[in-house]
Protein backbone atom coordinates (compact mmCIF):
# COMPACT_ATOMS: atom_id res chain seq x y z
CA UNK A 1 0.00 0.00 0.00
CA UNK A 2 3.08 2.14 1.04
CA UNK A 3 4.49 2.03 -2.64
CA UNK A 4 1.45 2.67 -4.31
CA UNK A 5 0.85 5.69 -2.09
CA UNK A 6 4.94 6.61 -3.00
CA UNK A 7 3.87 5.74 -6.95
CA UNK A 8 1.37 8.51 -6.62
CA UNK A 9 2.64 10.35 -5.11
CA UNK A 10 6.11 10.88 -7.29
CA UNK A 11 3.29 10.59 -10.23
CA UNK A 12 1.59 13.71 -9.23
CA UNK A 13 4.62 15.62 -8.37
CA UNK A 14 6.19 14.98 -11.79
CA UNK A 15 2.59 15.85 -13.82
CA UNK A 16 2.89 18.91 -11.68
CA UNK A 17 6.44 19.66 -12.34
CA UNK A 18 5.69 19.51 -16.15
CA UNK A 19 2.74 21.42 -15.83
CA UNK A 20 4.94 24.72 -14.53
CA UNK A 21 6.50 24.51 -18.12
CA UNK A 22 3.05 25.64 -20.20
CA UNK A 23 4.70 25.37 -23.12
CA UNK A 24 6.61 22.57 -22.97
CA UNK A 25 3.69 21.17 -21.60
CA UNK A 26 1.56 21.75 -24.81
CA UNK A 27 4.65 20.78 -26.92
CA UNK A 28 4.51 17.31 -25.77
CA UNK A 29 1.19 16.83 -25.94
CA UNK A 30 1.06 17.93 -29.27
CA UNK A 31 4.11 15.91 -30.44
CA UNK A 32 2.66 13.23 -28.83
CA UNK A 33 -0.39 13.77 -31.71
CA UNK A 34 1.30 14.28 -34.22
CA UNK A 35 3.44 11.18 -33.92
CA UNK A 36 0.73 9.37 -34.77
CA UNK A 37 -0.06 11.60 -38.04
CA UNK A 38 1.25 8.30 -40.24
CA UNK A 39 -2.19 5.88 -38.75
CA UNK A 40 -4.50 8.72 -38.86
CA UNK A 41 -3.48 9.47 -42.75
CA UNK A 42 -3.55 5.60 -42.62
CA UNK A 43 -7.29 5.52 -41.02
CA UNK A 44 -8.32 8.41 -43.58
CA UNK A 45 -7.28 7.23 -47.05
CA UNK A 46 -8.21 3.54 -45.62
CA UNK A 47 -12.23 5.53 -44.97
CA UNK A 48 -12.03 7.32 -48.12
CA UNK A 49 -10.61 5.56 -50.61
CA UNK A 50 -10.20 1.86 -49.97
CA UNK A 51 -14.06 -0.38 -49.16
CA UNK A 52 -11.32 -3.21 -47.10
CA UNK A 53 -8.07 -4.89 -47.24
CA UNK A 54 -6.82 -8.40 -47.35
CA UNK A 55 -10.33 -9.45 -47.08
CA UNK A 56 -11.84 -7.02 -44.34
CA UNK A 57 -13.66 -4.12 -44.34
CA UNK A 58 -12.42 -0.82 -43.98
CA UNK A 59 -14.38 -0.57 -40.72
CA UNK A 60 -13.20 -3.84 -39.33
CA UNK A 61 -9.03 -3.10 -40.47
CA UNK A 62 -9.76 0.71 -38.46
CA UNK A 63 -9.77 -1.73 -35.39
CA UNK A 64 -6.16 -3.19 -36.16
CA UNK A 65 -4.53 0.64 -35.47
CA UNK A 66 -7.29 1.69 -32.98
CA UNK A 67 -6.41 -1.31 -31.09
CA UNK A 68 -2.56 -0.92 -30.92
CA UNK A 69 -2.47 2.95 -30.43
CA UNK A 70 -4.41 2.42 -27.51
CA UNK A 71 -2.17 -0.40 -26.66
CA UNK A 72 0.68 1.85 -27.26
CA UNK A 73 -0.42 5.22 -25.48
CA UNK A 74 -0.93 3.02 -21.96
CA UNK A 75 2.56 1.59 -23.05
CA UNK A 76 3.82 4.98 -22.94
CA UNK A 77 2.02 6.72 -20.09
CA UNK A 78 2.21 3.27 -17.69
CA UNK A 79 5.66 1.37 -18.31
CA UNK A 80 7.12 3.75 -21.96
CA UNK A 81 10.48 4.78 -19.48
CA UNK A 82 11.76 1.70 -20.06
CA UNK A 83 12.75 2.90 -23.72
CA UNK A 84 15.64 4.64 -24.35
CA UNK A 85 17.42 3.75 -20.89
CA UNK A 86 20.83 3.78 -22.61
CA UNK A 87 20.89 6.90 -22.19
CA UNK A 88 20.39 7.05 -18.50
CA UNK A 89 22.33 4.39 -18.10
CA UNK A 90 25.41 5.87 -19.58
CA UNK A 91 24.79 8.52 -17.06
CA UNK A 92 24.72 6.41 -14.22
CA UNK A 93 21.65 6.71 -12.87
CA UNK A 94 20.80 2.98 -12.63
CA UNK A 95 23.66 3.43 -10.13
CA UNK A 96 21.17 5.93 -8.50
CA UNK A 97 18.39 3.83 -8.32
CA UNK A 98 20.12 0.36 -6.74
CA UNK A 99 21.35 2.78 -4.29
CA UNK A 100 17.60 3.04 -2.59
CA UNK A 101 15.20 0.70 -0.95
CA UNK A 102 12.68 0.34 -3.99
CA UNK A 103 12.73 -1.57 -7.18
CA UNK A 104 15.01 -0.48 -9.80
CA UNK A 105 12.14 -0.81 -13.19
CA UNK A 106 9.65 1.39 -10.99
CA UNK A 107 12.19 3.91 -10.37
CA UNK A 108 12.80 4.10 -13.84
CA UNK A 109 8.48 4.10 -14.11
CA UNK A 110 8.62 7.15 -11.85
CA UNK A 111 11.72 8.99 -13.68
CA UNK A 112 9.32 11.92 -15.26
CA UNK A 113 5.76 12.85 -16.28
CA UNK A 114 5.29 11.24 -19.97
CA UNK A 115 3.01 14.21 -21.22
CA UNK A 116 3.44 12.81 -24.60
CA UNK A 117 1.24 10.32 -23.84
CA UNK A 118 -1.60 12.16 -23.43
CA UNK A 119 -1.28 13.34 -26.69
CA UNK A 120 -0.95 9.52 -28.00
CA UNK A 121 -3.91 8.46 -25.96
CA UNK A 122 -6.02 11.46 -27.27
CA UNK A 123 -5.68 10.33 -30.71
CA UNK A 124 -6.18 6.95 -29.82
CA UNK A 125 -9.06 7.63 -28.29
CA UNK A 126 -10.74 9.17 -30.84
CA UNK A 127 -9.30 6.56 -33.34
CA UNK A 128 -10.87 3.78 -31.51
CA UNK A 129 -14.26 5.95 -30.77
CA UNK A 130 -14.57 5.97 -34.48
CA UNK A 131 -13.43 2.24 -34.78
CA UNK A 132 -16.05 0.92 -32.63
CA UNK A 133 -18.79 3.69 -34.12
CA UNK A 134 -18.13 2.42 -37.70
CA UNK A 135 -17.73 -1.47 -36.35
CA UNK A 136 -20.90 -3.34 -37.64
CA UNK A 137 -20.30 -5.71 -34.74
CA UNK A 138 -22.34 -6.55 -31.95
CA UNK A 139 -20.34 -5.36 -29.13
CA UNK A 140 -21.47 -7.95 -26.27
CA UNK A 141 -20.31 -7.56 -22.65
CA UNK A 142 -17.41 -10.62 -23.96
CA UNK A 143 -17.05 -8.73 -27.02
CA UNK A 144 -15.75 -5.84 -25.02
CA UNK A 145 -13.67 -7.46 -22.14
CA UNK A 146 -11.92 -9.19 -24.98
CA UNK A 147 -10.62 -5.52 -26.30
CA UNK A 148 -9.84 -4.49 -23.13
CA UNK A 149 -7.45 -7.32 -22.20
CA UNK A 150 -6.07 -7.21 -25.87
CA UNK A 151 -5.63 -3.67 -25.39
CA UNK A 152 -4.12 -4.77 -21.50
CA UNK A 153 -1.84 -7.86 -23.95
CA UNK A 154 -1.01 -5.11 -26.46
CA UNK A 155 0.54 -2.64 -24.24
CA UNK A 156 2.47 -5.14 -21.84
CA UNK A 157 3.73 -7.38 -25.25
CA UNK A 158 5.17 -3.36 -26.38
CA UNK A 159 6.42 -3.39 -22.89
CA UNK A 160 7.79 -7.05 -22.68
CA UNK A 161 9.75 -5.76 -26.47
CA UNK A 162 11.28 -2.68 -24.85
CA UNK A 163 11.95 -4.69 -21.27
CA UNK A 164 14.16 -7.13 -23.44
CA UNK A 165 16.20 -4.16 -25.26
CA UNK A 166 16.47 -2.35 -21.55
CA UNK A 167 17.88 -5.35 -20.26
CA UNK A 168 20.28 -5.33 -23.49
CA UNK A 169 21.19 -2.04 -22.37
CA UNK A 170 22.23 -2.50 -19.27
CA UNK A 171 25.14 -4.73 -20.75
CA UNK A 172 25.87 -2.61 -24.21
CA UNK A 173 23.96 0.77 -23.92
CA UNK A 174 24.19 1.24 -27.61
CA UNK A 175 21.73 -1.42 -27.24
CA UNK A 176 19.10 1.71 -27.26
CA UNK A 177 19.11 1.42 -31.21
CA UNK A 178 16.89 -1.57 -31.16
CA UNK A 179 14.89 0.17 -29.07
CA UNK A 180 14.28 3.09 -32.26
CA UNK A 181 14.13 0.19 -35.01
CA UNK A 182 11.42 -1.69 -32.53
CA UNK A 183 9.04 1.64 -32.25
CA UNK A 184 10.16 2.34 -35.93
CA UNK A 185 8.66 -1.38 -36.86
CA UNK A 186 5.79 -1.04 -34.64
CA UNK A 187 4.09 1.95 -35.86
CA UNK A 188 4.80 0.87 -39.57
CA UNK A 189 3.18 -2.66 -39.64
CA UNK A 190 1.07 -2.16 -36.69
CA UNK A 191 -1.77 -0.86 -38.40
CA UNK A 192 -1.77 -3.77 -41.19
CA UNK A 193 -3.97 -6.94 -41.38
CA UNK A 194 -0.51 -9.11 -41.29
CA UNK A 195 -2.00 -10.95 -44.23
CA UNK A 196 -1.73 -8.52 -47.43
CA UNK A 197 2.32 -9.22 -46.60
CA UNK A 198 4.16 -11.51 -48.30
CA UNK A 199 3.85 -14.90 -46.25
CA UNK A 200 7.98 -14.26 -45.25
CA UNK A 201 7.25 -11.23 -43.23
CA UNK A 202 4.17 -12.18 -41.84
CA UNK A 203 6.06 -14.94 -40.49
CA UNK A 204 8.66 -13.19 -39.14
CA UNK A 205 6.32 -10.53 -37.54
CA UNK A 206 4.02 -13.57 -36.14
CA UNK A 207 7.24 -15.26 -34.70
CA UNK A 208 10.55 -13.74 -35.29
CA UNK A 209 8.81 -10.19 -33.50
CA UNK A 210 5.85 -10.83 -32.30
CA UNK A 211 4.03 -7.86 -33.67
CA UNK A 212 0.97 -9.87 -35.23
CA UNK A 213 -0.16 -10.52 -31.19
CA UNK A 214 -0.70 -6.90 -30.26
CA UNK A 215 -3.28 -5.96 -32.50
CA UNK A 216 -3.77 -8.00 -35.82
CA UNK A 217 -4.89 -11.62 -34.62
CA UNK A 218 -7.00 -9.85 -31.02
CA UNK A 219 -8.94 -7.34 -34.12
CA UNK A 220 -8.96 -10.53 -36.21
CA UNK A 221 -11.01 -12.72 -33.60
CA UNK A 222 -13.36 -10.00 -32.80
CA UNK A 223 -14.17 -9.78 -36.41
CA UNK A 224 -14.13 -13.18 -36.88
CA UNK A 225 -11.36 -13.42 -39.39
CA UNK A 226 -9.65 -15.66 -37.03
CA UNK A 227 -9.58 -18.65 -38.98
CA UNK A 228 -8.08 -17.15 -41.80
CA UNK A 229 -4.83 -15.54 -40.25
CA UNK A 230 -2.46 -18.77 -40.83
CA UNK A 231 -1.88 -19.16 -37.43
CA UNK A 232 -3.27 -21.89 -34.77
CA UNK A 233 -7.09 -19.80 -33.88
CA UNK A 234 -6.54 -20.99 -30.02
CA UNK A 235 -2.64 -19.09 -30.15
CA UNK A 236 -4.02 -15.89 -32.01
CA UNK A 237 -7.41 -15.45 -29.19
CA UNK A 238 -4.66 -16.06 -26.59
CA UNK A 239 -2.93 -12.73 -27.74
CA UNK A 240 -3.95 -11.09 -24.34
CA UNK A 241 -2.46 -13.78 -22.49
CA UNK A 242 0.76 -14.20 -24.09
CA UNK A 243 1.33 -10.14 -23.66
CA UNK A 244 1.30 -11.01 -19.82
CA UNK A 245 3.24 -14.16 -20.39
CA UNK A 246 5.65 -12.33 -22.21
CA UNK A 247 5.81 -9.43 -19.53
CA UNK A 248 6.54 -11.34 -16.98
CA UNK A 249 9.44 -13.43 -19.37
CA UNK A 250 10.66 -10.10 -20.35
CA UNK A 251 10.80 -8.57 -16.13
CA UNK A 252 12.71 -12.12 -15.34
CA UNK A 253 15.04 -11.52 -17.82
CA UNK A 254 15.78 -7.68 -16.49
CA UNK A 255 16.28 -9.01 -13.27
CA UNK A 256 19.09 -11.63 -14.38
CA UNK A 257 20.47 -8.44 -16.49
CA UNK A 258 20.35 -6.12 -13.28
CA UNK A 259 21.85 -8.90 -10.97
CA UNK A 260 24.55 -8.95 -13.59
CA UNK A 261 24.71 -5.10 -14.29
CA UNK A 262 28.72 -3.54 -14.12
CA UNK A 263 28.14 -0.21 -13.85
CA UNK A 264 29.65 2.53 -15.90
CA UNK A 265 32.83 4.17 -15.78
CA UNK A 266 34.45 1.05 -13.63
CA UNK B 1 28.89 -5.53 13.96
CA UNK B 2 26.37 -2.61 13.26
CA UNK B 3 27.28 0.14 12.02
CA UNK B 4 30.60 -1.24 10.60
CA UNK B 5 31.83 -2.42 7.49
CA UNK B 6 34.11 -5.88 7.24
CA UNK B 7 35.40 -6.93 3.61
CA UNK B 8 37.12 -9.58 2.99
CA UNK B 9 39.34 -10.89 -0.08
CA UNK B 10 37.01 -8.93 -2.26
CA UNK B 11 37.76 -9.09 -5.86
CA UNK B 12 35.74 -7.59 -9.21
CA UNK B 13 36.93 -8.44 -12.49
CA UNK B 14 35.60 -6.97 -15.89
CA UNK B 15 36.16 -8.52 -19.59
CA UNK B 16 36.59 -6.11 -22.00
CA UNK B 17 38.14 -5.85 -25.59
CA UNK B 18 41.24 -4.55 -26.39
CA UNK B 19 41.24 -1.74 -28.84
CA UNK B 20 43.85 -2.03 -31.61
CA UNK B 21 45.19 1.44 -33.00
CA UNK B 22 44.32 2.88 -36.14
CA UNK B 23 42.00 2.15 -38.68
CA UNK B 24 42.85 -1.44 -39.38
CA UNK B 25 42.76 -2.18 -35.98
CA UNK B 26 39.66 -1.53 -35.55
CA UNK B 27 38.80 -3.10 -37.97
CA UNK B 28 40.78 -6.28 -36.35
CA UNK B 29 39.33 -6.24 -33.37
CA UNK B 30 35.62 -6.25 -35.51
CA UNK B 31 36.76 -9.46 -36.67
CA UNK B 32 38.48 -11.22 -34.22
CA UNK B 33 38.13 -9.24 -30.67
CA UNK B 34 40.84 -9.78 -28.38
CA UNK B 35 39.84 -10.05 -24.73
CA UNK B 36 41.31 -8.94 -22.01
CA UNK B 37 40.83 -9.34 -17.87
CA UNK B 38 41.03 -6.13 -15.84
CA UNK B 39 41.11 -6.37 -12.15
CA UNK B 40 40.01 -3.49 -10.84
CA UNK B 41 39.95 -4.40 -7.67
CA UNK B 42 41.68 -7.52 -6.39
CA UNK B 43 41.66 -9.04 -3.36
CA UNK B 44 40.96 -5.95 -0.41
CA UNK B 45 40.43 -6.76 2.97
CA UNK B 46 40.17 -4.13 5.41
CA UNK B 47 37.58 -3.08 8.82
CA UNK B 48 35.71 0.43 9.52
CA UNK B 49 34.52 0.30 12.86
CA UNK B 50 31.68 2.16 14.21
CA UNK B 51 31.53 5.78 14.39
CA UNK B 52 35.18 5.69 12.02
CA UNK B 53 35.98 7.51 8.76
CA UNK B 54 37.56 5.80 6.84
CA UNK B 55 39.63 7.70 3.71
CA UNK B 56 40.65 5.46 0.93
CA UNK B 57 42.59 6.79 -1.32
CA UNK B 58 44.01 6.27 -4.32
CA UNK B 59 45.28 7.48 -7.86
CA UNK B 60 42.72 7.42 -10.55
CA UNK B 61 41.98 4.12 -11.60
CA UNK B 62 43.10 2.54 -8.69
CA UNK B 63 39.44 0.58 -8.08
CA UNK B 64 38.24 3.50 -4.83
CA UNK B 65 34.81 3.68 -6.74
CA UNK B 66 34.64 -0.21 -7.88
CA UNK B 67 35.11 -1.27 -3.82
CA UNK B 68 32.52 1.64 -2.98
CA UNK B 69 30.41 0.17 -6.00
CA UNK B 70 30.76 -3.33 -4.14
CA UNK B 71 29.75 -2.00 -0.52
CA UNK B 72 26.67 -0.14 -1.70
CA UNK B 73 24.76 -2.99 -3.57
CA UNK B 74 25.75 -1.70 -7.22
CA UNK B 75 27.86 -4.35 -8.60
CA UNK B 76 28.57 -7.88 -6.65
CA UNK B 77 32.09 -8.84 -6.31
CA UNK B 78 33.63 -11.50 -8.38
CA UNK B 79 34.83 -13.15 -5.12
CA UNK B 80 35.22 -12.13 -1.51
CA UNK B 81 33.14 -10.94 0.96
CA UNK B 82 32.05 -7.77 2.26
CA UNK B 83 29.56 -7.33 5.33
CA UNK B 84 28.01 -3.37 5.65
CA UNK B 85 26.10 -3.19 9.30
CA UNK B 86 25.70 -7.03 9.00
CA UNK B 87 24.04 -7.62 5.73
CA UNK B 88 25.62 -8.44 2.62
CA UNK B 89 25.27 -5.37 -0.03
CA UNK B 90 25.07 -7.41 -2.99
CA UNK B 91 22.60 -10.05 -2.13
CA UNK B 92 20.25 -7.83 0.17
CA UNK B 93 20.28 -5.14 -1.96
CA UNK B 94 17.11 -3.09 -0.83
CA UNK B 95 18.31 -4.23 2.96
CA UNK B 96 21.36 -2.82 2.49
CA UNK B 97 19.81 0.23 1.03
CA UNK B 98 17.66 1.28 4.37
CA UNK B 99 21.54 1.24 6.20
CA UNK B 100 23.27 3.56 3.80
CA UNK B 101 23.70 6.22 2.35
CA UNK B 102 26.12 7.48 -0.13
CA UNK B 103 26.39 10.22 -2.46
CA UNK B 104 28.53 10.06 -5.46
CA UNK B 105 29.92 13.90 -5.87
CA UNK B 106 29.03 14.00 -9.28
CA UNK B 107 25.81 12.77 -9.91
CA UNK B 108 23.02 13.76 -8.32
CA UNK B 109 20.25 10.92 -6.72
CA UNK B 110 17.67 13.37 -6.48
CA UNK B 111 14.46 14.40 -9.08
CA UNK B 112 15.92 16.56 -11.65
CA UNK B 113 12.52 17.97 -11.85
CA UNK B 114 11.31 18.46 -8.68
CA UNK B 115 12.28 20.84 -5.84
CA UNK B 116 14.63 19.72 -3.58
CA UNK B 117 12.18 19.63 -0.73
CA UNK B 118 9.95 17.46 -2.92
CA UNK B 119 12.77 15.25 -3.52
CA UNK B 120 13.07 15.01 0.69
CA UNK B 121 9.34 14.60 0.95
CA UNK B 122 9.59 11.56 -1.71
CA UNK B 123 12.43 9.52 0.37
CA UNK B 124 10.95 10.49 3.84
CA UNK B 125 8.53 7.99 2.61
CA UNK B 126 10.51 5.26 0.63
CA UNK B 127 12.30 5.40 4.01
CA UNK B 128 9.33 5.47 5.89
CA UNK B 129 10.67 8.12 8.51
CA UNK B 130 8.35 9.72 11.10
CA UNK B 131 7.21 13.23 9.82
CA UNK B 132 8.55 14.68 13.14
CA UNK B 133 11.62 12.83 12.71
CA UNK B 134 12.12 13.98 9.28
CA UNK B 135 11.42 17.39 9.97
CA UNK B 136 13.64 17.84 13.22
CA UNK B 137 16.72 16.50 11.04
CA UNK B 138 15.99 18.64 8.32
CA UNK B 139 16.36 21.62 10.67
CA UNK B 140 19.81 19.91 11.97
CA UNK B 141 20.94 19.40 8.72
CA UNK B 142 19.74 23.47 7.37
CA UNK B 143 21.41 24.70 10.24
CA UNK B 144 24.67 23.66 9.00
CA UNK B 145 24.26 23.37 5.56
CA UNK B 146 21.93 25.99 5.13
CA UNK B 147 19.72 24.38 2.81
CA UNK B 148 16.97 26.72 3.42
CA UNK B 149 17.75 29.13 1.34
CA UNK B 150 17.47 27.43 -2.05
CA UNK B 151 15.73 24.18 -1.25
CA UNK B 152 12.19 24.94 -3.18
CA UNK B 153 14.35 25.33 -6.13
CA UNK B 154 14.31 22.65 -8.69
CA UNK B 155 17.51 20.14 -8.74
CA UNK B 156 18.53 20.83 -12.33
CA UNK B 157 18.87 24.66 -11.78
CA UNK B 158 20.93 24.02 -8.49
CA UNK B 159 24.53 25.11 -8.45
CA UNK B 160 27.03 22.10 -7.82
CA UNK B 161 27.82 23.27 -3.97
CA UNK B 162 23.97 23.34 -3.31
CA UNK B 163 23.20 20.03 -5.26
CA UNK B 164 25.68 18.50 -3.66
CA UNK B 165 24.75 19.56 -0.38
CA UNK B 166 21.19 18.38 -0.84
CA UNK B 167 22.33 15.33 -2.10
CA UNK B 168 24.65 14.98 1.01
CA UNK B 169 21.09 15.89 3.06
CA UNK B 170 19.05 13.26 1.24
CA UNK B 171 21.64 10.64 1.43
CA UNK B 172 21.49 10.96 6.06
CA UNK B 173 17.58 11.80 5.85
CA UNK B 174 16.99 8.54 7.20
CA UNK B 175 19.67 8.05 9.60
CA UNK B 176 21.56 5.81 7.96
CA UNK B 177 24.35 4.05 10.28
CA UNK B 178 27.06 3.64 7.14
CA UNK B 179 27.93 6.56 4.76
CA UNK B 180 29.90 6.25 1.68
CA UNK B 181 30.75 9.32 0.03
CA UNK B 182 32.43 9.46 -3.26
CA UNK B 183 34.54 12.58 -4.24
CA UNK B 184 31.83 14.80 -2.30
CA UNK B 185 33.48 17.56 -2.25
CA UNK B 186 34.64 17.67 -6.45
CA UNK B 187 34.36 21.24 -7.57
CA UNK B 188 33.55 23.21 -4.33
CA UNK B 189 34.75 26.52 -3.63
CA UNK B 190 36.19 26.57 -0.64
CA UNK B 191 33.95 27.77 1.29
CA UNK B 192 31.07 25.34 0.88
CA UNK B 193 33.85 22.38 0.99
CA UNK B 194 34.56 23.83 4.92
CA UNK B 195 30.61 23.46 5.24
CA UNK B 196 30.35 20.10 4.49
CA UNK B 197 33.82 19.06 5.89
CA UNK B 198 31.88 20.38 9.11
CA UNK B 199 28.63 18.46 8.31
CA UNK B 200 31.01 15.13 8.45
CA UNK B 201 32.65 16.14 11.19
CA UNK B 202 29.58 16.40 12.77
CA UNK B 203 27.77 12.91 11.53
CA UNK B 204 31.32 10.72 12.75
CA UNK B 205 31.83 12.38 16.49
CA UNK B 206 28.15 13.79 17.31
CA UNK B 207 25.83 10.87 15.40
CA UNK B 208 28.64 8.20 15.61
CA UNK B 209 28.12 7.22 11.88
CA UNK B 210 30.22 4.86 9.90
CA UNK B 211 31.67 6.79 6.93
CA UNK B 212 34.21 5.95 3.79
CA UNK B 213 35.36 8.77 1.74
CA UNK B 214 37.53 8.38 -1.16
CA UNK B 215 38.67 12.05 -2.55
CA UNK B 216 41.48 13.50 -3.92
CA UNK B 217 41.34 16.27 -1.54
CA UNK B 218 44.72 15.66 1.03
CA UNK B 219 43.13 18.58 2.90
CA UNK B 220 39.89 17.02 3.10
CA UNK B 221 41.77 13.84 4.60
CA UNK B 222 43.77 15.17 7.14
CA UNK B 223 40.64 17.86 9.03
CA UNK B 224 38.63 14.46 8.64
CA UNK B 225 40.15 11.16 8.47
CA UNK B 226 41.94 9.12 11.47
CA UNK B 227 42.83 6.26 9.08
CA UNK B 228 43.59 5.92 5.98
CA UNK B 229 43.62 2.41 3.11
CA UNK B 230 45.60 3.44 0.11
CA UNK B 231 44.89 0.84 -3.38
CA UNK B 232 46.65 1.03 -6.01
CA UNK B 233 45.96 -1.37 -9.17
CA UNK B 234 43.39 -2.43 -7.13
CA UNK B 235 45.47 -3.86 -4.33
CA UNK B 236 45.39 -2.48 -1.09
CA UNK B 237 48.95 -1.40 -0.58
CA UNK B 238 48.72 0.46 2.98
CA UNK B 239 46.48 0.63 5.94
CA UNK B 240 47.30 2.69 8.57
CA UNK B 241 46.94 6.06 10.82
CA UNK B 242 47.86 9.21 9.37
CA UNK B 243 50.92 9.49 11.74
CA UNK B 244 52.08 5.75 10.59
CA UNK B 245 51.71 6.98 7.06
CA UNK B 246 53.64 10.07 7.42
CA UNK B 247 56.23 8.44 9.32
CA UNK B 248 56.71 6.20 6.31
CA UNK B 249 56.74 8.25 3.79
CA UNK B 250 56.41 11.64 5.21
CA UNK B 251 60.34 11.45 6.02
CA UNK B 252 61.25 15.05 4.89
CA UNK B 253 60.60 17.11 8.19
CA UNK B 254 62.88 19.36 9.82
CA UNK B 255 62.72 20.84 12.96
CA UNK B 256 64.89 24.16 12.87
CA UNK B 257 65.96 25.32 16.58
CA UNK B 258 68.04 28.45 18.09
CA UNK B 259 70.21 27.35 21.16
CA UNK B 260 70.30 29.24 24.31
CA UNK B 261 73.71 28.81 24.66
CA UNK B 262 75.54 28.85 20.91
CA UNK B 263 78.02 26.27 22.89
CA UNK B 264 76.17 23.72 23.61
CA UNK B 265 77.25 20.20 23.14
CA UNK B 266 74.53 18.78 20.40
CA UNK B 267 74.16 15.32 19.50
CA UNK B 268 71.27 12.51 17.57
CA UNK B 269 68.15 12.11 19.43
CA UNK B 270 66.20 8.74 19.15
CA UNK B 271 65.35 8.37 15.67
CA UNK B 272 66.57 11.92 14.92
CA UNK B 273 69.62 12.92 13.41
CA UNK B 274 71.61 16.43 13.40
CA UNK B 275 71.66 17.41 9.61
CA UNK B 276 73.67 20.89 10.40
CA UNK B 277 74.79 22.84 12.60
CA UNK B 278 75.68 26.90 12.56
CA UNK B 279 76.98 28.35 15.39
CA UNK B 280 73.46 28.64 17.73
CA UNK B 281 71.53 27.40 15.00
CA UNK B 282 70.84 23.67 14.83
CA UNK B 283 68.75 21.41 12.44
CA UNK B 284 67.37 18.12 12.76
CA UNK B 285 65.61 15.95 10.64
CA UNK B 286 64.34 12.02 10.32
CA UNK B 287 67.04 9.42 10.67
CA UNK B 288 65.48 6.19 9.62
CA UNK B 289 62.25 4.19 9.17
CA UNK B 290 62.00 5.16 13.04
CA UNK B 291 61.66 8.25 12.50
CA UNK B 292 59.15 9.69 15.04
CA UNK B 293 56.17 12.14 13.72
CA UNK B 294 57.55 15.65 13.37
CA UNK B 295 55.45 16.67 16.60
CA UNK B 296 57.11 13.86 18.60
CA UNK B 297 60.49 15.17 17.26
CA UNK B 298 59.63 18.87 17.85
CA UNK B 299 59.01 17.24 22.06
CA UNK B 300 61.77 15.64 22.05
CA UNK B 301 64.46 18.70 20.93
CA UNK B 302 62.40 21.31 23.11
CA UNK B 303 62.93 18.71 26.22
CA UNK B 304 66.59 17.96 25.27
CA UNK B 305 67.79 21.60 24.59
CA UNK B 306 67.49 24.99 26.09
CA UNK B 307 66.09 26.84 22.86
CA UNK B 308 65.54 30.34 21.89
CA UNK B 309 63.42 29.55 18.90
CA UNK B 310 61.98 27.00 17.20
CA UNK B 311 60.07 26.14 13.53
CA UNK B 312 59.09 23.08 11.71
CA UNK B 313 59.18 22.39 8.13
CA UNK B 314 57.13 19.34 7.13
CA UNK B 315 55.77 17.98 3.66
CA UNK B 316 52.50 18.47 3.83
CA UNK B 317 49.86 15.04 3.14
CA UNK B 318 49.64 15.70 -0.52
CA UNK B 319 53.64 15.07 -0.77
CA UNK B 320 53.49 12.37 1.68
CA UNK B 321 50.68 10.63 -0.21
CA UNK B 322 52.62 11.15 -3.54
CA UNK B 323 55.59 9.70 -1.89
CA UNK B 324 53.28 6.29 -1.02
CA UNK B 325 51.92 6.45 -4.55
CA UNK B 326 55.18 6.13 -5.98
CA UNK B 327 56.45 3.36 -3.58
CA UNK B 328 52.93 1.53 -4.24
CA UNK B 329 54.17 1.71 -7.93
CA UNK B 330 57.64 0.52 -7.58
CA UNK B 331 56.33 -2.44 -5.64
CA UNK B 332 53.85 -2.70 -8.18
CA UNK B 333 56.62 -3.08 -10.79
Amino acid sequence: MNAVRIMWRITRLNFRAQLEYRTEFLMMIAIGAIWQVSVIVFATVLLTRFTGMGGWDSSDVLLIPATRMLAHGLFVLLLGRVHGLGRHIQEGKIDAYLLRPMPVYRQIQLQYFPTNAIGDLTVATGLMVGAISRSDLDWTAGRISYLIAAVLGGMLLEAALFTVVASASLRFPAADYWGRWLEELLGTFGSYPLNVLPRAVGGLLTYGLPLAFVAYFPAAVLTGHGHSTGTPYWLAAASPLLGLAAYLSARLLWRWSLNHYTGVNG
Amino acid sequence: MIGSIEVRGLSRTFHTTVRRPGFTGALRSLVNPERAVKHAVSDITFDVSQGELLALLGPNGAGKSTTIKMLTGILTPTSGEARVAGVVPYRERERNARNIGAVFGQRTQLWWDLPVRESFAILRDIYEVPRAEHAARLREFDDILELSTFWDTRVRHLSLGQRVRCDLAAALLHDPMVVFLDEPTIGMDVVVKEQVREFLRHQVEERGRTVLLTTHDMTEVERLAERVVLINHGRLVLDGTLDEIRRRFGSTWQVRATLADPHTPVGPLPGIVLVRRDGPQVVFGPDGPAAPTVHTALKLVIERYEVTGVAVDEADLEDVMRAAYVHANAEAV
